[in-house]
């Protein structure tokens, strides 16, 4: 996976791109928005990971340039501005997901896994198949070796989400805003809460863990 | 034209002010009036005067005519004679076509100009006589008129009391005015003195608050006037932004505090992974921890950036009307599980159909604050209820209640403040800034956070805590 890096902060840059490069990913920087622009219409990448605030040409503005002239790589923005309203701003200009700095470095890698991996054209599917567990989407039904599982609507939701980005670790975070919608922090294991219980449906009676948990980091639903 | 600015000569500080400014433009303004009301009432006075001395000498010059038409330069003479004679308030001369001088009591013609109608103002000297004043310079107007066979006749009037009449209003006038600027300045002085002495007052205040002492308040009179009430506005500010700048640095020390020990931790952590370099295992296991406390850094830093841009009131933009039924459901899904992990029984108790206006994300995040703290500090067997009603009074409350050991009533006003966690739960995991941050989204919402006991002790359990948030009752 090819990522552009378009951050002002050059250490941060560089922390990025090392990150990325150390899970096997090529990782190119640009340290402006034009620049970034420039980059991004020249070669094709995977993700674009853009800083909102930077000189010359600010991020929301440069992915608003590309969104026009029809480039749909997917763009994860990064921002100190957190708030209901600057993440409504970023996604409207085009943004694909945002994630408000300070952050753990874990929690970037996820995102950027998921981002590129929406690019495939999952979304459409009917039907998600990790390992022997299946979902149907239409039918709202989850089996696994054929054999039905019930599961209560949020349920459904959270396997569906750890479905659609098998093999790739999703962390709490990405869960609470993906799932639930809240972009606030649980002081307490509320995730956790409902992972096991998830676990405990699809996992347990079938000996064979699929749902991990990746220490420090998140879950990883992989058979 | 600029002079060196260190030699510009500048009025007292008092006479600087705009009170005085304004007052002396009143104060000009006043006297300018008023001389142009005088000076019209003067220019009224003093011609209506004259023009009765003029129509006089006419109507005399009339019948002396008349004289002389009937009884010759004779006839006219003798009457005269007769009038000066008489002590009448005329001064003639009759003079024949050659300027001897036949009668009259004057000797001679006045030496001023005559106008076209031959008239003219003059001045001359008067004996006392008959108990009127004598006196040089006296002021008089005539008129000279030629007869038909070429004598001439004078008439003249003294209006010498009218003249001295219309310099004396004239005098009063000027002095009137100047009177009415000077008291205007004066006054102005008097009046700006005391307001800039106030305004002074409220001055030294804002410069010794910038000097650093920032207990310094404006001075108050409690009459309620202007300046009152901008001291009191003034002092409130000042209220406002010591108890701002009171939140920051506990919240500086409580930073301090609180990320001092997980940051000591850490290093202790990464150190040690280092020392246990062949031990591989040992060292992911430290590294893993590390990586959790620098979670735990991050959920501190985001939770006090939050709590920051919430009390700097940035968020009452993203509000909308809000399904609260389905916000309070959705909040008890999420936390059901967990009171059910922790041994407690859980109840959401909400009727549908109430609604509100404001931040979803907001509200969510109190409700699930309040739920936290009382995962947290319910023991197992206790019971957590959520709950959403109207009240009678049409505001709309949610509360959380559960059998803790609550919290006592001389501690309770302590919990809100940022980052206090009562000693007792020091050990417990969470930033104690729980409470803080619903307190802030209560007041972002207009709303009031409450601090009850629970339903009471039984078997071990309680008193219990009820935490309320009551939304005012929207109109309409």
């Amino acid at each position: 996976m090819r990522v552009l890096i378009v951050e002002d902060d050059r250490e941060v840059a560089r922390n990025i791109a090392k990150m990325l490069r150390e899970c096997g990913h090529v990782a190119d920087t640009a340290h402006d928005g034009e620049d970034g622009l420039a980059l991004a219409r020249e070669a094709a990448f995977d993700v674009l990971i853009v800083d909102r605030m930077m000189p010359r040409r600010d991020g929301l503005s440069m992915i608003s340039a590309l969104r026009e002239e029809g480039d749909k790589t997917p763009v994860l923005i990064l921002s100190a501005l957190g708030e209901v309203d600057d993440r409504v701003e970023g996604l409207k200009a085009g943004g694909d997901d945002y994630l408000v700095k300070p952050y753990a470095p874990s929690e970037l890698i996820a995102r950027v896994d998921a981002l590129a991996r929406r690019r495939n054209p999952d979304a459409v599917k009917t039907r998600l198949e990790v390992g022997d567990l299946e979902m149907d989407l239409l039918a709202r039904t989850v089996k696994r070796g054929g054999e039905a599982i019930l599961l209560q609507p949020r349920e459904f939701r959270l396997l569906e989400f750890l479905m659609r980005n098998a093999g790739q670790v999703v962390t709490r975070t990405m869960l609470l805003e993906k799932v639930w919608d809240y972009h606030f922090d649980p002081q307490t294991n509320v995730i956790d809460v409902h992972i096991s219980r998830l676990r405990a449906k699809i996992d347990k009676p079938y000996g064979a863990a699929m749902l991990h948990t990746v220490r420090g980091a998140g879950y990883r639903l992989q058979p | 034209m600029t002079q060196p600015a260190g030699h510009t000569w500048r009025l007292p500080p008092f006479l600087r002010t705009t009170a005085f400014r304004l007052t002396l433009l009143s104060a000009g303004l006043f006297a300018l009036s008023s001389f142009v009301i005088l000076a019209l009432v003067y220019a009224a006075t003093v011609g209506a005067s004259m023009n009765r001395a003029d129509t006089a000498i006419t109507a005399e010059i009339a019948q002396i005519e008349a004289r002389y038409a009937a009884g010759g330069a004779a006839g006219a003479n003798r009457y005269i004679v007769q009038r000066s004679v008489g002590g009448g308030e005329f001064l003639y001369l009759f003079q024949d076509a050659d300027q001897r001088r036949l009668s009259g009591n004057i000797s001679g013609l006045p030496a001023a100009p005559a106008d076209a109608q031959g008239r003219l103002r003059f001045v001359y000297d008067r004996a006392p006589a008959d108990g009127a004043d004598g006196g040089a310079g006296r002021n008089a107007r005539g008129q000279i008129a030629e007869l038909a066979g070429g004598h001439k006749v004078f008439v003249g009037m003294d209006v010498e009391e009218e003249a001295r009449f219309v310099s004396n209003t004239l005098n009063a006038v000027l002095v009137a005015s100047a009177l009415a600027l000077g008291l205007g300045i004066i006054s102005g002085a008097v009046v700006s003195r005391r307001f800039s002495r106030r305004l002074d007052a409220i001055n030294a205040a804002a410069r010794a608050i910038k000097a650093g002492r920032l207990e310094t308040r404006a001075p108050r009179n409690h009459t309620g006037d202007d300046l009152d009430e901008l001291s009191s506005n003034f002092n409130a500010m000042l209220d406002r932004v010591e108890h701002l700048m009171q939140r920051m640095r506990t919240a500086g020390d409580s930073i301090a505090h609180d990320l001092r020990l997980p940051l000591t931790r850490l290093r202790g952590r990464l150190e040690g992974a280092l020392i246990d370099s062949d031990a591989a295992e040992a060292r992911e296991a430290a590294l893993q921890r590390a990586i959790s406390d620098v979670d735990e850094l991050l959920r501190t830093f985001n939770a006090v950036l939050s709590l920051a841009r919430l009390q700097a009131g940035e968020r009452r933009r993203a509000f909308e009307t809000l399904d609260i039924t389905a916000l309070l459901r959705d909040v008890a899904e999420l936390y059901e599980p967990v009171c059910e992990e922790a041994g407690l029984e859980f109840a959401c108790d909400c009727p549908g159909g109430l609604a509100l206006t404001g931040d979803r994300e907001l509200i969510a995040q109190a409700v699930a604050n309040i739920l936290d703290n009382a995962v947290k500090y319910t023991p197992e067997g206790g019971a957590v209820v959520l709950r959403g009603r109207r009240t009678g009074a049409g505001a709309l409350e949610i509360s959380v209640t559960d059998t803790g050991p609550g919290i006592p009533m001389e501690h309770r006003a302590r919990v809100l403040e940022r980052f206090v966690r009562l000693e007792k739960s020091r050990s417990l995991p969470g930033v104690g800034l729980g409470l803080s941050l619903v307190q802030a989204i209560a007041e972002v919402h207009g709303a009031r956070l409450t601090l009850d006991d629970g339903p009471g002790a039984v078997d071990g359990h309680g008193p219990g805590l009820r935490l309320a948030l009551t939304f005012p009752a929207v109109e309409g």
